[in-house]
């Protein structure tokens, strides 16, 4: 399946809280930032830790301002996401 | 060293009795345990950074190539990042005039074994994990490191399958230096970010 | 729901203590824990998810209170009596 995000997306990141393990930090819950680069394509860890299937899905880095994370901040923030916990918000240039 | 009573006391016997009985059901094995400590101890070393960092700052073409793709990158110099439970993705991630790079896991200890050997007990602290993020020019002050205030941060979180490891700005005075000796100036702290080199 | 472990932006731990000249592991009985995890992975007992979440699973108030490695330990016996290797009176020493 190819890649829903490329490098320079606007994307917002999921705002569940869900019961089981994963690895999207509350920090960064429906927060805004920017595709930085594709990681390569892993099993969703929410899933291989319940014992369920899991296709390997992308990676992408993404980079958050700090401000947007925190209130306050002068840094950036890069996250290492899974697609699922991502969705698109913007694209710029052409499609 | 280490805990004299306590707790601790108790769970070395536990620890003991519960590897007794994984081997009698024939799941571990001692030639097995060791071998998995040797890869872990004796292998994996923070001079296999420093020796990365070193190449690069010596060789344009290779920080180039290290900073593209660092997995393909590191056989020029013997190295990968196997040896642990699986075969990881390095990212190596430049400091520049402009920006300092420092890396965490805000969520367990996530860390580029391999290429700085095992992780301090500070950065695996919830000490580190919590307030890196957020205040990341705080922590660096708490290792005395007064970053230029021009000078912006990216902090790297290890949440998925990619380790990140630093590539720390050569020190200004050291054009005489070898290859050698150039990698005796980069410390672990250097490579995680909470130090200048 | 949020776990212990995504301390990520937390406030209130205390300032960060480093140790000079830290050994990768303090007692003998750490090495041997990380030894029996990499063991039991590689034999397919568990995986690393799983091993992962049954650190995150800890109480807070333990989690908080362990080591490092106490929490590995803590995460393998939850998983070899949770799979059915060892049973639960096994793995406490009882």
């Amino acid at each position: 399946m190819a890649e829903r995000f490329r490098p320079g997306d606007r994307v917002l990141t999921s705002p569940a809280d869900p019961a089981h393990h994963t690895r999207l930090p509350r920090y960064a819950r429906g927060a805004a930032g920017t595709v930085v680069e594709v990681e390569g394509r892993y099993p969703l860890p929410d899933d291989r830790s319940r014992g369920l299937p899991a296709e390997a899905e992308p990676v992408y880095a993404v980079r958050f301002p700090a401000a947007g994370l925190f209130g306050a901040g002068d840094h950036q923030v890069v996250l290492a996401l899974w697609e699922s916990y991502l969705r698109l918000e913007g694209r710029s240039g052409r499609g | 060293m280490g805990d004299h009573g306590g707790p601790a006391h108790g769970l070395a016997a536990r620890v003991r009795r519960v590897e007794a009985l994984l081997e009698r059901r024939g799941l571990v094995g001692a030639a097995e345990l060791d071998r998995a400590l040797e890869a872990y101890l004796a292998r994996a070393t923070p001079a296999n950074g420093a020796r990365l960092v070193a190449r690069a700052w010596l060789d344009e073409g290779f920080r180039s190539r290290l900073l593209a793709d660092a997995g393909a990158a590191l056989p020029e110099l013997g190295l990968s990042t196997g040896g642990g439970i699986a075969e990881q993705r390095l990212k190596v991630v430049a400091n520049t005039e402009d920006t300092h790079n420092v890396i965490v896991c805000t969520l367990c200890s996530c860390y580029p074994v391999a290429l700085l050997g095992p992780s301090p007990t500070w950065y695996k602290s919830e000490s580190y994990r919590s307030r890196v993020v957020r205040d990341p020019r705080g922590v660096l002050r708490e290792f005395g490191f007064a970053l230029d205030q021009d000078v912006e941060i990216t902090v790297w979180d290890a949440t998925a399958e990619s380790r990140y490891m630093v590539l720390p700005r050569r020190p200004a005075g050291t054009g005489d230096l070898g290859e050698a000796g150039l990698a005796a100036l980069v410390t672990r702290n250097g490579l995680i970010g909470v130090a200048p080199v | 729901m949020s776990r212990i472990n995504d301390v990520g932006g937390m406030d209130g731990f205390p300032p960060v203590e480093q140790e000079a000249g830290e050994p990768p592991f303090h007692a003998d009985w750490e090495a041997h824990v990380f030894a029996i995890n990499r063991a039991l992975i590689g034999q397919g007992v568990y995986n690393l998810d799983e091993f992962r979440d049954a650190i995150e699973r800890m109480p807070p108030q333990e989690y908080l209170a362990a080591s490092y490695y106490e929490r590995w330990f803590h995460a393998i016996t939850t998983l070899l009596v949770d799979k059915g290797v060892l049973t639960a009176q096994e793995v406490s020493g009882g």
